[in-house]
Parts: structure tokens; C-alpha cells; sequence
């Protein structure tokens, strides 16, 4: 069967099969050569394609399908992996909940968080790609360090923190601190960008009369725009999911609360109401699929690439 | 003799030469980082250790210097060994499975690539669709999916083959087993596209050398591509360990670390004594064993990694 195939690289020799019968491992052999034979890869590979999907797919397909049923429906014999008819008052109810209010300060906090990010990060990561001083190395290190701590571990003496600023239940706060936050690890990424631009194209923009800033505004911003781009997305999504912080900030100042912190509130009020907390749960992720599924290129790059640089 | 217009020019010009100057230093570049990595980063860090020393409260005015006392107090409550528990057992199951799994839907995938397989631009799309769902939601739709009765999906379909309904999230052992195929089912994307691109960065040559040496398909991996990858395979599992022992919204939305303290992990445990019991100084205290480990961690991510090489 091996030696059929043409594109076949794991069998032995034909002219060698009869002198291998004589041995007794050749059966074995010949059962290996038939697992390892292309056509049984290949579709030993499609089923686990199709189990992986089913696996990641369908708990957000099922929220979804959930999230659409007539009230009712979700707790009736028999069962359905399709509602009956299409019905929107789950979504009515997470709306009359204050949805819109929730998208609104999520889509604020993204848009200022994120800007602020590239606002600080592309500078820093500019001056560490370009400028030698002393202590570089040391304060690229501490950078680092910043990024592989969680800030899961800061939100107790954050509170204080944030009290002490005045910076407690306003958004503005909590944009400040995802800034803080999430620079390092995008710096770590604009620097790697940085890297690979040729200082060639420093030095010809000097002569040419250029200071630095206009060096990084005229020459050196676009090669590294994929860069920029990769940790525009990336922020994008961390800070549109993220949940800790916003809650520990915001507190109880609903009319600042975010996505996540809404959805995670209106569970807690509708307990057993699986349709209800379904809709609420497709409305959270749904901007973030769309942005995904439109720009998942990138963000795969940017992942493999952020992985060689640490 | 110099006219009005003249000397505007020349504080003008003067003007643009301290600038020039002052962009030519790394400081102005730098500032806004340091600036904002002390105050949201250094600083909480700090106050931490300085606040596990004390009886800080929410509820009380009066902070006092307690010396070890939030440590030793941890050292003696069972709750705090059961809470290191399930938090190892969490951290533990997480990295086996996110690792195992992504790296068999990494090397599946770069096989689907090079053979031109449908389908592998769909699993890799549908992997990371699951990690980017913000984590609370992640909590929620498990919990719809893990509804514990007949009308809950999974119990239907194992109702299907005469098992169930299965108490998923008020049995304890079924909690924390829930909990970690959450995790899995978010968390694979991240290895998977790790080790990925960790076999795009397998020199080719490699190979074919065991090809013309006659290596089959299993030798090649056993003593190519496993060798090749050990390096992103390490690096991967230590990131996932830390992410693993950080892991919050998941849980605190999918069981809120109940049933009991069943999947109580670290950083529930510190977030209910400091915001729900109000002690922050025992939070406090909680958060440092949290930063060791972190930090143990990277010690350990660095050493692997070299990035000395790097900067």
C-alpha cells in the first residue's frame, strides 16, 4: 500500500519486503508501515480536525442556540439542538439590563486603552531598539519581568493604590492602569519590529535632516506598522475580556461598568435563567469573534512571532 | 544690530536645537513607561509585601504592624493547604492537557499544511476562536453547557448512551474537573500556536537527512522534530504553569470556587479575604505567595529562554 503512493516517504524498499518476512518483527512492520502510510495519516488528521472542532465550536454554537428559544423551550421534552422557532426576548431582557450601557464603556475603555498603549509603547520600544545608554540592558530585563507577572497578584494593594489617586470608580482610572499594564508586554513585541528595520534608514533620514522623532514618524513607522497592528489587536482583546481589574476599579459604579463585569452582574441576578445568561453571553463575545475572524491572520503572526522574541 | 524678527528666529532656532537635543537622549522616549510601570506596577508590588506585614481592613481605620503574623496565620489554616491543592491540581491537569492537546493540533495542523489537507484553516480558526472569549464568558457558556440536568447539553448527550444527569458543578471532584475543561477548552489555542511556531522553525534539511538515512515517519519525530521543539515545548509549559496558578474570571464565574472550597484556587482565595472578608493584609499575604511562585517561575522561563542573548 506504501509503495502505491506517490508521495510516500515513511515506507521501506519493495525489494527488500520478501527477506523481511523471514524475521519475526517484519508483521509488526508491516502493521506500523500501514499506521504510518499517508492515507491512514491523513485521515487519522481529518478526524481529529473534525473532533477539535466540534470541541471548540460547539459550547459557543450551543450558547447561541440556547440564547434564541421561546422561554420555555430550554426545559421542555423533547430535546433541541435547534430551538423551534426563532425568539429574541432573551436579548430583550439582557437589553433592558443595560447592555448598551456595558458595550458603550467596553468599547470606550478598548478605544482610549489601546491608544494609550500605542501612545507610550512605540516610543519606548523605539528608544530600546535604537538608543545604547547605560542600564538598557537591566531596564529591558525589569520590563520583561513586568510582563510575566500577573496582574491578577497587584488587585489587593491596587485598591489602596487607586484610593490614594483618586482614581477609584472612574474610567479614566482604570484606562491609566490597563496602560500601565499591558505596555511592557507590547513594547517586548515593538521592539522585535523594531529590530529588523536596517538603521541604514535612520542614518539617511538624519542626513536628510531629520530628528528623531520625524526619523520615526517619516521612516521608521511604516516597516513596523504590521507590528503596531499585531499589538493593536492583541490589547484590543485582553482589555475588551479583561475582568479583575475592571471590577476591582469600577466597583459598584454600575453606569461605568464594563462587558464583562454587566454579564457577570446579570448572572448573578437571573440565576437559573440559562436562556437569559445565554443571550448576555453571545452579546459579550460577539465583537470580539467579528474582530477575530476579520483580522485572525495577524494576530496568528504576531502570536508566532511574539513567541520567538519571549 | 539685530532686528525683533531676527531674534525670534534665533530663540526659535535655539529652541529647536534643546529639543533636538532632548529627543536625542532616551529618557524623553522612555518616561511615560517608567512613569506608569512604577506607579500601576512597581509600586502595588511593593505595597503588597509592605501590607502583608500589617492587619490592613477594609472596615477598620486602624492599621497596625503585625510582623509575620498573616504568614504564620496561613501556614497554620487548612484551608490555606487545601486552597495550594487544588490550585497544584488545577495548574497541574491544566498544563498536561493544554500542551498534549495543542501540540498534537499543532503538529496535525502543520501536517494538514504541508500535504494540503482541507480543513486545517478551520481548526486552527475554531481553536482560537475559544481564546478569545473574554473569561467570564468563557465561565458562562460552560455553565450553560454543563447545566445539571437533563436539559443541559453535555448531561443529554450523555443521556444518550444511559448516563447522567451528572452533578458537574455541585459534585466537588466534578467541579474542579469542570473547571479544567474550561481552562483546556480556552487555553489550547496558546500551545498550540507556541509549539506551531516552534515547527515552522525546524530546519528543513533536518529531514531530509533522516529521510535519507531512512528514518520513518515516527523516528523523524522522535528524533527530530521532539529534539527541535524542546526548547518551545519548555517555554510553553512554564508560561502555561504561570498562567495556570493567575487564573481568576474562569472560575470565579463557571463555580465562584465553590462547590464549598472545592475549586478555590490562589487568586479566588485572595480575592474573597480581601474584598469579601475585607482583610486586605491577609489578601496581601496570599498575593506574595502568589508573586513568588510568579517570579520563581521566570527565573525559570529565563534560564530556559537566554534572552541575555536577546537584549
Amino acid at each position: 500500500m506504501t509503495n502505491n503512493e506517490p508521495q510516500s516517504d515513511g515506507g521501506t524498499p519493495v525489494e527488500t519486503d520478501t527477506i523481511r518476512q523471514e524475521q519475526p518483527t517484519s508483521r509488526l512492520r508491516r502493521l506500523a508501515e500501514t499506521i504510518t502510510a499517508p492515507a491512514t495519516v491523513d485521515a487519522a488528521v481529518y478526524v481529529l480536525y473534525a473532533v477539535a472542532v466540534v470541541f471548540f465550536v460547539f459550547p459557543a454554537l450551543w450558547v447561541v442556540s440556547a440564547s434564541l428559544r421561546p422561554e420555555g423551550e430550554l426545559f421542555s421534552y423533547p430535546f433541541r439542538l435547534l430551538p423551534s422557532e426563532i425568539s429574541l426576548t432573551a436579548y430583550q431582557q439582557v437589553i433592558d439590563a443595560g447592555v448598551a450601557t456595558w458595550l458603550v464603556n467596553s468599547t470606550l475603555v478598548t478605544i482610549l486603552g489601546v491608544g494609550g498603549i500605542l501612545l507610550v509603547s512605540v516610543p519606548a520600544a523605539y528608544a530600546f531598539s535604537r538608543f545604547e545608554f547605560r542600564g538598557r540592558r537591566g531596564l529591558l530585563g525589569i520590563v520583561l519581568l513586568f510582563q510575566m507577572i500577573s496582574p491578577v497578584i497587584i488587585i489587593v494593594p491596587l485598591y489602596t493604590v487607586m484610593s490614594t489617586l483618586g482614581l477609584l470608580r472612574t474610567r479614566a482610572g482604570l484606562v491609566l492602569l490597563y496602560v500601565g499594564i499591558q505596555t511592557p508586554f507590547s513594547i517586548w513585541l515593538l521592539k522585535g519590529y523594531f529590530d529588523t528595520v536596517p538603521m541604514e534608514l535612520d542614518y539617511a533620514a538624519r542626513i536628510d535632516g531629520c530628528n528623531r522623532l520625524q526619523t520615526l514618524r517619516y521612516v521608521l513607522l511604516r516597516p513596523v506598522a504590521p507590528g503596531i497592528a499585531v499589538v493593536g489587536i492583541f490589547n484590543t482583546v485582553l482589555t475588551w475580556s479583561e475582568f479583575v481589574l475592571a471590577f476591582t476599579v469600577l466597583r459598584s459604579e454600575s453606569r461605568l461598568h464594563t462587558i464583562s463585569i454587566g454579564v457577570y452582574k446579570f448572572q448573578g441576578q437571573y440565576g437559573n435563567d440559562w436562556r437569559a445568561i445565554a443571550a448576555a453571553s453571545v452579546i459579550g463575545m460577539l465583537p470580539l469573534v467579528l474582530v477575530f475572524l476579520g483580522l485572525q491572520r495577524y494576530f496568528v503572526k504576531g502570536l508566532v512571532e511574539g513567541s520567538l522574541k519571549g | 544690530m539685530t532686528t525683533p524678527d531676527s531674534t525670534t528666529d534665533r530663540s526659535f532656532a535655539r529652541l529647536r536645537a534643546v529639543g533636538r537635543r532632548l529627543l536625542d537622549h532616551p529618557l524623553p522616549w522612555l518616561a511615560p513607561t517608567l512613569v506608569l510601570l512604577a506607579v500601576f506596577q512597581l509600586y502595588p508590588m511593593v505595597e503588597a509585601v509592605l501590607m502583608s506585614f500589617t492587619n490592613e481592613s477594609l472596615v477598620s481605620p486602624d492599621t497596625e504592624f503585625v510582623g509575620i503574623e498573616q504568614y504564620a496565620r496561613l501556614a497554620t489554616d487548612p484551608q490555606f493547604w487545601e486552597m495550594l491543592r487544588v490550585t497544584a491540581i488545577y495548574a497541574f491537569s491544566s498544563v498536561v492537557l493544554h500542551v498534549l492537546l495543542g501540540l498534537v493540533l499543532a503538529l496535525a495542523i502543520d501536517y494538514g499544511v504541508r500535504r494540503g489537507l482541507r480543513g486545517h484553516l478551520t481548526t486552527r480558526v475554531s481553536v482560537l476562536l475559544a481564546w478569545i472569549v473574554p473569561g467570564i464568558i468563557i465561565g458562562l457558556v460552560w455553565k450553560v453547557m454543563l447545566v445539571e440536568s437533563q436539559f443541559g447539553a453535555i448531561n443529554y448527550l450523555l443521556g444518550l448512551v444511559g448516563v447522567g444527569p451528572v452533578p458537574f458543578r455541585s459534585d466537588p471532584t466534578l467541579a474542579l474537573i469542570s473547571t479544567i475543561v474550561a481552562g483546556t477548552w480556552r487555553g489550547t489555542a496558546f500551545s498550540m500556536i507556541m509549539i506551531y511556531g516552534g515547527l515552522q522553525r525546524v530546519p528543513q534539511r533536518l529531514y531530509e537527512a533522516a529521510r535519507v538515512d531512512g528514518a520513518g515517519r515516527w523516528n523523524r519525530f522522535r528524533h527530530v522534530t521532539l529534539p527541535q521543539l524542546k526548547s518551545v515545548l519548555f517555554v510553553t509549559i512554564v508560561l502555561v504553569t504561570i498562567y495556570a496558578l493567575n487564573t481568576f474570571d474562569l472560575i470565579f464565574a463557571l463555580t465562584g470556587g465553590g462547590p464549598g472550597r472545592s475549586t478555590q484556587v490562589l487568586a479566588l482565595f485572595m480575592y474573597q479575604e480581601a474584598f469579601q472578608d475585607n482583610a486586605l493584609g491577609r489578601g496581601a499575604s496570599i498575593a506574595v505567595v502568589m508573586l513568588v511562585a510568579n517570579l520563581a517561575l521566570t527565573a525559570v522561563y529565563l534560564y530556559a529562554f537566554d534572552v541575555s542573548e536577546e537584549i
